[in-house]
């Protein structure tokens, strides 16, 4: 479905002198800067996977999508979307795909949505009947019943977003690319999001890249991610594959009735290491975070052996976060 | 507190530095709105009298280089006014520590600069070199005009900033923006010398705060205006100055309770 | 065909909008009726002190401004939208949204929008080109008619051609408003006889920016003694050219925006 080979893409950005003088000799010459944002990649992506396309800010994640939508003329490499090449036969990849760019609306500013999605069925050529039935699942789905008749203008971040995702899905788009779509959103949003990415997955095969911070999106909906830093791939593969290889380090936070003198119960010496957390940084002196490979001891062992020792009021797990993972490569490397 | 206006008007300038296309369009273009002034001038004294009103051609050559490079002042922040308006921005900067429209001014100003050296500058070299204008008439002329160009500068700033509140009311003021531009071309004298109006029409003119903003300090330059009766003008100036101040700082202190009281 | 269809539905759609701003609607037309005043008036002071500019009487000066007025409101209603490419799509990156859309940006930027005040513009060019009319001896065929009417679409085609050349500047510097209002000013004074101005600037109203073929030329077909009658002719050409050349270098603006990226 997608096919990337050796993508690259250099920005020139125009250097300043700081100051007033900077501004005034940057009348009569600039210096060029070479960015790299994008270098050297390759991938595939077979039809209805669903790929998360992870990476810090500025890694060169916009920059990908752009170049598979066609926004972006790539400096080398060559993409193909579905056989096509977008930047070259860029109306022709766009019936094809669709997309959400993050708080950037797609839709018609000023019009109600109803009438966006309207023109939007001319735009892309949508037979009535399809439409119509399209339409009246996603309203049902992402609830849009009461949005119909409002202009985007008028609307906050969640509804815009909701509205954005239907019309990026109206002309059943064989590829959906979604850079940060739930960027600013509730829970209860993005749960819905979510869900309709998943239904629409489920459906219709449709083939979604998603770049996101929010990792629950990518668990929820990814079953593979491509992580890539500094504009190349650090990572390229299922999820769970790399939550086996460094998911297994997990904390555990306990309240305990009383702290005075706290050490680490014998049985655990060796297999436990005692953590500062953002509880006892915050002064909450009653608390203390353990944490400990899961491959070596169970969370179960761990708190079996804590209450034997102290009076525990509280505790909590923490989840197993992509998020950790994806920090660990960044400093640590593979 | 002056300090921070400084430095706000300050990084208007270097705004205006960093867009270099934009500088060295806007120089062409303002040159070449001045040639075609200039001929067409030319050609109407060429058809008619050799004088209008008094007026022989370097005096309406004159008249025409000074009043359109002091109309190129009368605009505003009004339309960023407005956009902040309509962008809910307002209501955000009503929690930063400075006055907004001073602040505006501020932006303004910095930004008047930038058009003093990208427009007036090169006007200025053209017309002395190529066009011949006149200089003023006397050192007391010269001395008094810079005075009143400021005051008419200043009238034309808070004219602008009162149609940008009007964003308040009519949310669009595109339409609104162009009549001001309509109005202001015309009243002020910018296109059509205030002489060459007819008798009725300068007297209307008379009770507006238009021609303070180009007419006067023009007919300073030329010496159409002067001694007493130049005093008097710069007086109306400094009145109508304090007039559409006040009136600039009584909507906006309403529009503003809408804000606070409404949400926008 | 199927553009023209699409168009359709962005008209109805704006249409709808337009009926929620009424008062602005109101004010714009009454302040372009304003500016046409101003123009009209500013041109009447003037006669007021001559007989007749090189020639030309005030009601022959007249017909050129019917002319531009109305050749300037085909470009105002329909073309609008390109005035502010840069400020309103390229500067915050909204122009990506056309690039992912199947159809041509390009008629995407200008579908985009109707200018309403535009109406009154075209109101105020047909009473300005009645007026004149009726006080000029032409005579009246139906070919003379037909000419009228190829000259002011010519007309609006060199004020489209001529936006979309210098809006398609915003590719590269971000903004070139300043630049296309600067242009647009220069418009103003080739409604005058261009036999005003010296060799350089007629030339450049001719060759460069060719305004001259939005107003002075058209008009010379139907005014016997502008001695332009033949150059005349050429206007639906020097239409036809320069939009293809605003095209093409649109096409470049756009390989270079997808090649930056900004
Ligand atoms: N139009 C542009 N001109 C110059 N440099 C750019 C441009 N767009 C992006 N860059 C640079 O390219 C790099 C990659 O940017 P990109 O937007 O692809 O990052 P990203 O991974 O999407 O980041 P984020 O998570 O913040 O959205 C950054 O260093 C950025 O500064
Ligand atoms: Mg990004």
């Amino acid at each position: 479905m997608i096919d990337v080979q050796n993508l690259s893409k250099q920005y020139q950005i125009a250097k300043r002198d700081p100051g007033l003088a900077g501004a005034v000799k940057s009348l009569f010459s600039r210096k060029y800067e070479t960015k790299q944002a994008v270098q050297d990649i390759s991938f595939q992506i077979q039809k209805g996977e669903m790929v998360g396309y992870i990476g810090a800010n500025g890694a060169g994640k916009s920059t990908t999508i752009k170049m598979l939508s066609g926004i972006l003329t790539p400096s080398s490499g060559v993409v193909r979307v579905n056989g096509i090449v977008p930047y070259e036969n860029r109306r022709r990849n766009a019936s094809q795909i669709g997309a959400v760019f993050g708080q950037r609306t797609q839709l018609f500013w000023d019009i109600p949505i109803r009438e966006s999605y309207h023109l939007l069925k001319h735009i892309y050529q949508v037979p009535e009947t399809e439409f119509q039935q399209r339409l009246e699942m996603f309203t049902d789905v992402l609830d849009l019943g009461p949005l119909l008749g409002i202009p985007v203008r008028q609307m906050s971040l969640g509804q815009k977003m909701r509205a954005e995702l239907a019309a990026a899905f109206l002309h059943n788009p064989a590829v959906v690319f979604l850079d940060e779509p739930t960027i600013g959103l509730d829970v209860a949003v993005k749960d819905r999001i979510r869900a309709f990415i998943r239904e629409m997955n489920r459906q219709q095969e449709t083939t979604v890249i998603l770049t996101t911070h929010d990792m629950q999106d990518i668990e929820e909906i990814c079953n593979r991610i491509i992580i890539i830093d500094g504009g190349k791939i650090l990572y390229d593969g299922a999820l769970q594959a790399i939550k086996e290889r460094f998911g297994d380090k997990r904390t555990i936070h306990f309240d305990l009735e009383k702290n005075d003198g706290f050490t680490i119960p014998y049985a655990l010496a060796t297999r436990v290491e005692q953590v500062v957390s953002h509880r006892e940084a915050a002064g909450k002196s009653n608390s203390i975070s353990l944490s400990f490979n899961n491959a070596e001891i169970t969370a179960a062992e761990v708190i079996s052996e804590m209450m034997q020792a102290y009076t525990i009021r509280d505790l909590t797990i923490d989840e197993v976060h992509i998020e950790q993972i994806v920090k660990d490569i960044y400093e640590r490397g593979l | 507190m002056i300090r921070a206006y400084y430095e706000i008007a300050k990084s208007q300038v270097k705004l205006d530095f960093a867009y270099g296309a934009w500088f060295w369009s806007s120089m062409v273009s303002s040159i070449l709105q001045m040639l075609v002034l200039f001929y067409f001038w030319r050609a109407v004294y060429a058809n008619g009298p050799s004088e209008l009103h008094g007026y022989k051609l370097d005096d309406m050559i004159t008249y025409m280089v000074v009043a359109s490079m002091i109309g190129g002042y009368t605009n505003g922040a009004g339309g960023k006014l407005a956009e902040d308006i309509r962008g809910g921005l307002v209501a955000i900067e009503l929690m930063r520590p400075y006055d907004q429209l001073s602040k505006l001014v501020a932006l303004d100003l910095g930004g008047k600069f930038g058009y003093f050296l990208r427009n007036t500058v090169p006007i200025l070299v053209l017309a002395f070199l190529f066009f011949h204008i006149n200089l003023p008439p006397s050192w007391g002329a010269a001395a008094m005009f810079p005075l009143s160009t400021a005051l008419g500068v200043l009238i034309g700033a808070q004219f602008d900033l009162l149609v940008g509140i009007m964003a308040f009311y009519t949310v669009n003021i595109w339409g609104l923006r162009v009549l001001r531009d309509a109005v202001l071309l015309f009243f002020t004298g910018q296109l059509v010398p205030v002489m060459l109006f007819p008798e009725w029409l300068q007297s209307v003119n008379r009770f507006l705060p238009f021609q303070s903003m180009v007419y006067v300090p023009v007919s300073i330059y030329t010496g159409a205006l002067r001694g007493a009766e130049a005093w008097v003008q710069v007086g109306i100036q400094a009145a109508w100055l304090l007039g559409v101040f006040l009136l600039v700082r009584w909507t906006w202190s309403r529009a503003m309770r809408k804000v606070t009281i409404f949400g926008g | 065909m199927r553009y023209l269809r699409l168009y359709g539905h962005f008209f109805t759609a704006q249409l709808k909008v337009m009926m929620e701003y009424r008062l602005d609607f109101l004010v714009g037309v009454f302040s372009v009726v304003l500016i046409q005043f101003t123009s009209v008036f500013f041109v009447k002071v003037v006669f007021d002190q001559i007989q007749s500019l090189n020639g030309w009487s005030f009601y022959e000066v007249l017909f050129i401004y019917g002319i531009a007025s109305t050749g300037r409101s085909i470009h105002h209603i329909f073309f609008d939208n390109l005035w502010t490419i840069g400020w309103q799509y390229i500067r915050n990156g909204e122009f990506d949204r056309f690039l992912i859309r199947p159809v041509n940006p390009l008629f995407h930027v200008i579908a985009n929008r109707v200018q309403q005040d535009g109406f009154g513009q075209l109101a105020i060019g047909l009473i300005l080109l009645l007026t004149a009319i009726s006080h000029l001896s032409i005579v009246w065929t139906v070919g003379k008619v037909l000419l009228l009417i190829v000259m002011i679409l010519s007309s609006g085609a060199v004020f489209v051609a001529v936006n979309l050349f210098f809006a398609t500047l915003s590719f590269w510097m971000v903004d070139s408003l300043p630049i296309v209002v600067g242009v647009f000013q220069v418009a103003e004074f080739a409604r005058y006889p261009l036999t005003i101005f010296s060799k350089e600037i007629r030339g450049l109203l001719t060759w460069v920016i060719p305004y001259g073929f939005t107003a002075f030329y058209p008009a010379s077909a139907f005014i016997e003694h502008s001695g332009y009658q033949s150059v005349a002719l050429l206007t639906p050409v020097v239409a036809v050219v320069s939009c293809w050349i605003a095209y093409w270098f649109w096409g470049k603006g756009l390989r270079a925006y997808t090649s930056t990226g900004s």
